[in-house]
């Protein structure tokens, strides 16, 4: 009896030391644990605080052969994803009027541009397919303010494809590397047939987000900023695009990245990468003839951020309806044939 | 040992230690230029492509939105290494670059002076540091070039302010500065090389 009450004493010593040492190993883990949680926030902290508020871009090795006086409307120069030529008007300046000077800015500004086509290649996943044709301007359909991005498109087969695109730059905007991100976002994503709001919208955000450029600032609040048509729709929609100038215009510029900027930060960074796979595995836009109607885009969007993004549109007066993957088959199927009859006719 | 004998024998320590040191000197050999590792970036990627035949510029941060300050902004090129090196030598191929200051990233993630340079007349500008600096940060600050006063006379122009009256008149104003753009030119960069020693470890 005295043995086992011995025992019974030794058992719940025994105990005692082992739930001591299991507290002490849980203590000494758990404050590792902390400890790294902590390094972690450090290491955090000093990341963001070292990050430069600038666009950096790795070196470019693209091959790139120049012809400072080319004949027969040949361009000054060409890369792995660009031809460049300079217009008339720039060739009497003073800064091009020599054949040193051209060659010299013609491969500077080619490896340039082929440093930033990398970057937005590896951040959107896809590229156009064409070499994209930059011309430099002194003035730009009479203007040093303006930059345009045009992309021509083709049909065959009942599919749309692009069949060129050209980046015209006055020397002024071509200077602003914000300016040369927002116009290459176009050259990237026109593949798609966005909606202008849309394009618009993301080549801000690229300027602006990712270039650290200036340009059109945000909006506090979408309602509040909200401008309507005499229909009551969101005077985003009716947006031309780039060439058209209006009051209107730098509203719609802020609003649409305002919107753009939203979302992702709402459904995160990746969202727009998604939404172009997504378009991309289903080429529905190819199909389309004209440009891509909002309730087409904002089916892929909602697929994209996981949830039913019709109420957020629909909040901002936007005219979007809730459609399914089938609902845009049938309106490709249904526009097609209208095209088809017209061109009969 | 007599006082002759000492003297020749701290002649002889003197000079081998002198062949020596010059043994080192001369095997101490210059890494990689730094600044075409894979995986470097900069403000300006023609500064970093390792092509004397290319030119970049150095480049002026975000508008602050107050005119008065960005006008006077100083331009700035920046290089980011993928990992710590030792550096101590910056070879910097500039056109029109006169003062400018080189600053390194330290580990709190903050920009320390590390060379300060006035009136470069020179294309091809060989910084010795006078100490080693061991950071994956460069940075090129451009206080003036040689293209400034170009600069200020293109963006800025004192002209009069007049007024056309409602009668169809020109009422004479005061004389006003019209400020159009950035009083300063960028630096004309090629490259921007960045040295340490080759056997040192980075």
């Amino acid at each position: 009896m005295k043995n086992k009450t011995q025992f019974l004493q030794t058992g719940t010593g025994n105990i005692q030391i082992l739930t001591l040492l299991i507290f002490i190993i849980g203590f000494v883990f758990n404050g590792c644990t902390a400890l790294q949680e902590a390094q972690k926030q450090r290491q955090k902290r000093l990341d963001e605080r070292r990050k430069v508020d600038q666009l950096l871009l790795t070196a470019s090795d693209a091959n790139i052969v120049v012809t400072p006086t080319p004949v027969d409307d040949k361009p000054h120069g060409e890369s792995d994803h660009y031809t460049l030529t300079f217009a008339d008007d720039l060739l009497v300046k003073a800064d091009f009027d020599e054949e040193e000077e051209r060659e010299l800015f013609a491969k500077s500004a080619l490896s340039y541009m082929e440093s930033l086509y990398n970057a937005l290649h590896n951040i959107f996943g896809f590229k156009p397919k064409h070499k994209i044709h930059v011309t430099l301007y002194d003035l730009y359909q009479g203007t040093n303010r303006i930059a345009v991005t045009g992309t021509q498109y083709g049909y065959g087969n009942n599919m749309r494809h692009v069949s060129g695109i050209e980046m015209h730059f006055p020397m002024e905007m071509y200077a602003r590397h914000e300016v040369r991100v927002h116009e290459l976002t176009h050259a990237f994503t026109n593949i798609y047939y966005l909606p202008t709001w849309f394009s618009e919208g993301i080549a801000v955000l690229m300027q602006t987000e990712y270039a650290k450029g200036g340009g059109s600032p945000k909006y506090d609040s979408l309602k509040k900023s909200m401008k309507l048509d005499t229909n009551g729709i969101n005077e985003l929609e009716n947006w031309g695009g780039h060439i058209e100038s209006t009051a209107l215009t730098p509203w719609r510029y802020s609003y649409a990245y305002t919107v753009v900027s939203e979302l992702r930060e709402q459904y995160g960074k990746e969202l727009y990468i998604k939404l172009f796979e997504l378009m991309e595995a289903d080429q529905l836009h190819q199909k389309l003839y004209g440009s891509m109607p909002t309730s087409f885009l904002v089916y892929y969007m909602s697929q994209a951020a996981g949830r039913d993004l019709v109420p957020f549109f629909k909040e901002l007066q936007f005219k979007v309806e809730k459609i399914e993957k089938d609902d845009i088959v049938e309106y490709v199927k249904q526009i097609n044939e209208q095209y088809i009859r017209r061109h009969m006719h | 040992m007599t006082e002759e004998n000492r003297v020749h024998s701290l002649n002889y320590l003197s000079f081998f230690g002198l062949i020596l040191l010059a043994a080192c000197t001369v095997s101490q050999q210059w890494s990689e230029n730094y600044a075409i590792m894979h995986g470097v970036k900069s403000n300006d990627p023609v500064i970093i492509d390792g092509n004397l035949n290319t030119v970049g510029q150095s480049q002026f941060s975000k508008s602050s939105g107050a005119i008065d300050l960005d006008i006077r902004k100083n331009s700035e090129s920046v290089i980011m290494l993928p990992a710590k090196k030792k550096i101590y030598r910056v070879v910097i191929h500039s056109s029109n670059l006169e003062d400018f200051q080189l600053l390194a990233l330290n580990t709190m993630g903050e920009w320390d002076q590390i060379h300060d340079h006035r009136s470069n007349k020179e294309s091809v500008i060989d910084v010795r540091l006078k100490r080693s600096v061991t950071t994956d940060g460069i940075k090129l600050v451009v206080r003036k070039t040689s293209d400034d006063a170009a600069r200020r006379r293109e963006n800025m122009k004192y002209e009069r302010e007049n007024e056309v009256t409602s009668g169809g008149n020109v009422r004479r104003g005061r004389n006003v500065y019209k400020i159009s753009g950035n009083l300063k030119a960028p630096a004309q960069i090629a490259e921007i090389e960045l040295f340490g020693y080759a056997d040192s470890t980075p």
